[in-house]
């Protein structure tokens, strides 16, 4: 079992080896509206951090700065022991080259509120794409992989099937065996469940309950408290660009702390 | 409200035998039948006509159809049309990509290219080229105010073949770039993202993800551009080009008989837009995969259940 218990980042600089993510004081603008106002937290190796807060509280934008799909305006954010977006040396940062970019966001698997399957290609195609074109993994190869994969969460017989031809949960599911094909060392989950009819919910929960199981390192952004009860080792709440508070499961949602969790947590609840 | 439980409380239960089908009789339109009744008054008029005025000289018409010189110009044209929609496509995309870069150089350039073709008459275009090597005697190929690896005249480049093909690919690329940016940003933007994060670079999001599914959007309008094109290419025979219409107007030019000759030609571009436009069933089947759940039916298929549909409607008047 890792350690649950929070620890604040303190020191600006390269985390441990045992630290999957670490985002210190990170701060993003859009315009003249600053959206993250100096976040930090920090996820170990098989950690799962829950996040909660209310809408338009920043939480997709932080998932996608952790991308590099946003690009942050102040702070860090070290993943795998590399810098987001730069690369540091004798104190100044230089951006990354695109190529850069790309591998090591290959390295961060990213499941989506609306499941963004490519729409043109099969199911055995979205799952097989980025590992024969990022990875330069055979395509038999990859091909086995992403049918074992399939049958992990429960769609081995959906291979052939497009997109469109799937219920929102079935997509979701390829989603994540997508992502899970690149061999990632961390999945971010952006209210995977948020665009579900509720009969549909289940079977997706089921299957990241199945990953934080298995150790697989997740940050998932949800609204579904059963499930962060459950599965989380941790749970931050952010409102209006920071993390109001941070804790184990029972603390934040038994025991809130703060009155902002009080009041989002009596709306959801 | 009724909630959905109590609904189906009140169907009855299940009982072994399913109800018979709902057999009524259509409402009637008169009024269909009266418009289409005239249409075919009209319709009968002009076959007639058509096979009664012996100025349309149908045997002059069928005597030219399949001359060797005729066939020679619908070749020509054919070439034009498939190399000029060739330079357009390709250009086309180049443009749309450079339309929509973040680099103000590239966008702007893109901008002015299309605002200046699509801002001049073709038939101006054609003869400015035509007449390009009045402006450039000498072309040559080399490093830009640098030295020079080929030249030569203008006019052993630029023979009026060429000109038309540049003209027409020229403009046209114009056109395509706007209809091949309209596909770009009809591709969900979610998809692109979902690209980026497993890792894939601009170029591979693009090719992979971005165009494929752009051609939905791209290939109706295309297919339009295509056949606008085969018959654009007869503005050519202003410089000589020998294609479909350029050759008639040699052949009537001597013979006087004016009306068959166009006759033959119209016939032939009528021949190859329906050849055209079959293709684009086709090809805008093939890249309608993913988008719905069925493909469309195939127009043999249309047709029977057209046919069926009539028939059904019958059996249930009586
Ligand atoms: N690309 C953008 N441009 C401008 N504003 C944005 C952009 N992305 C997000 N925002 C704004 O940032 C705020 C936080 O958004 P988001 O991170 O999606 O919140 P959450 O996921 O917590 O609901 C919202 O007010 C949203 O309008
Ligand atoms: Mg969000």
């Amino acid at each position: 079992m890792p350690d649950a218990t929070f620890t604040e980042p303190t020191t600006i600089g390269a985390p441990s080896g045992e630290t999957v993510c670490r985002v210190v004081d990170v701060r993003k603008r859009f315009g003249a509206q600053e959206i993250l106002r100096g976040v930090s937290l920090e996820v170990k190796a098989g950690e799962v951090l829950c996040v909660l807060g209310p809408s338009g509280s920043g939480k997709t934008t932080m998932l996608r700065c952790i991308n590099h799909l946003e690009k942050i305006d102040s702070g860090q954010i070290w993943v795998d022991g590399g810098l987001v977006g730069y690369r540091e040396h004798r104190d100044r940062l230089y951006e990354l080259h695109e190529r850069e970019v790309a591998r090591r966001r290959a390295n961060i698997g990213m499941v989506f509120q609306r499941f963004n399957l490519f729409a043109h290609m099969t199911v055995l195609e979205n799952i097989t794409m980025a590992p024969v074109l990022v990875r330069r993994q055979k395509r038999s190869l990859a091909a086995e992989r992403a049918r074992q994969l399939l049958e992990r969460v429960g769609l081995g017989d959906k291979v052939d099937a497009y997109p469109s031809q799937l219920s929102g949960g079935q997509q979701q599911r390829v989603a994540i065996a997508r992502a899970l094909a690149m061999e990632p060392k961390l999945l971010l989950f952006d209210e995977p469940t948020s665009a579900l009819d509720p009969e549909l919910v289940s079977g997706v929960l089921d299957v990241m309950k199945e990953l934080a199981a298995d150790g697989y390192t997740m940050i998932v952004v949800t609204h579904e408290i059963g499930f962060a009860r459950e599965a989380a080792d941790r749970i931050i709440l952010m409102d209006q660009g920071v993390v109001v508070e941070s804790g184990p499961p029972a603390q934040i949602i038994d025991n809130p702390r703060e009155q902002r969790t009080k009041s989002f947590l009596s709306k959801v609840l | 409200m009724v909630s959905n439980r109590e609904l189906t409380d009140l169907q009855p239960e299940p009982t072994g035998t399913r109800a018979a089908d709902i057999r009524a009789v259509p409402v009637r339109h008169p009024g269909r039948w009266l418009g289409a009744a005239a249409v075919a008054v009209l319709m009968a008029q002009l076959v007639h006509t058509l096979l009664t005025n012996h100025r349309f000289e149908w045997g002059v018409v069928g005597q030219y159809f399949t001359t060797k010189s005729v066939l020679v110009g619908l070749l020509h044209t054919v070439e034009l049309t498939v190399l000029a929609m060739a330079i357009g496509i390709s250009l086309g995309v180049i443009l749309a990509i450079m339309r929509l870069s973040q680099n103000r150089v590239l966008s702007m350039t893109s901008w002015a290219y299309i605002w200046f073709f699509r801002g001049t008459p073709l038939l101006v275009q054609l003869i400015f080229w035509y007449n390009l090597s009045a402006l450039f005697p000498r072309l040559s190929v080399g490093v830009p105010f640098g030295p020079e690896f080929i030249s030569g005249s203008a006019n052993a480049f630029i023979t009026t073949y060429v000109a038309g093909i540049l003209g027409l690919g020229l403009n046209e690329g114009a056109y395509m770039a706007e209809i091949v940016r309209a596909g770009i940003l009809s591709v969900d933007e979610g998809q692109v993202e979902a690209a980026y994060s497993l890792g894939l670079k601009r170029v591979q999001v693009l090719w992979r993800i971005v165009l494929p599914q752009a051609m939905k959007v791209v290939i109706p309008p295309t297919g339009n551009q295509t056949i606008g094109m085969l018959k654009s290419s007869s503005l050519v025979s202003v410089i000589s080009v020998p294609e479909l219409l350029f050759t008639v107007q040699i052949i009537y030019a001597r013979t006087y008989q004016t009306i068959p000759l166009l006759i033959v030609a119209s016939l032939w571009y009528l021949a190859v837009t329906t050849v055209l436009t079959i293709g684009q069933y086709y090809v805008e089947r093939h890249f309608a995969k993913g988008a719905s759940r069925q493909l469309p039916p195939s127009p043999l298929r249309k047709l029977g259940n057209d046919l069926k549909a009539i028939y059904d409607a019958r059996r249930y008047v009586h």
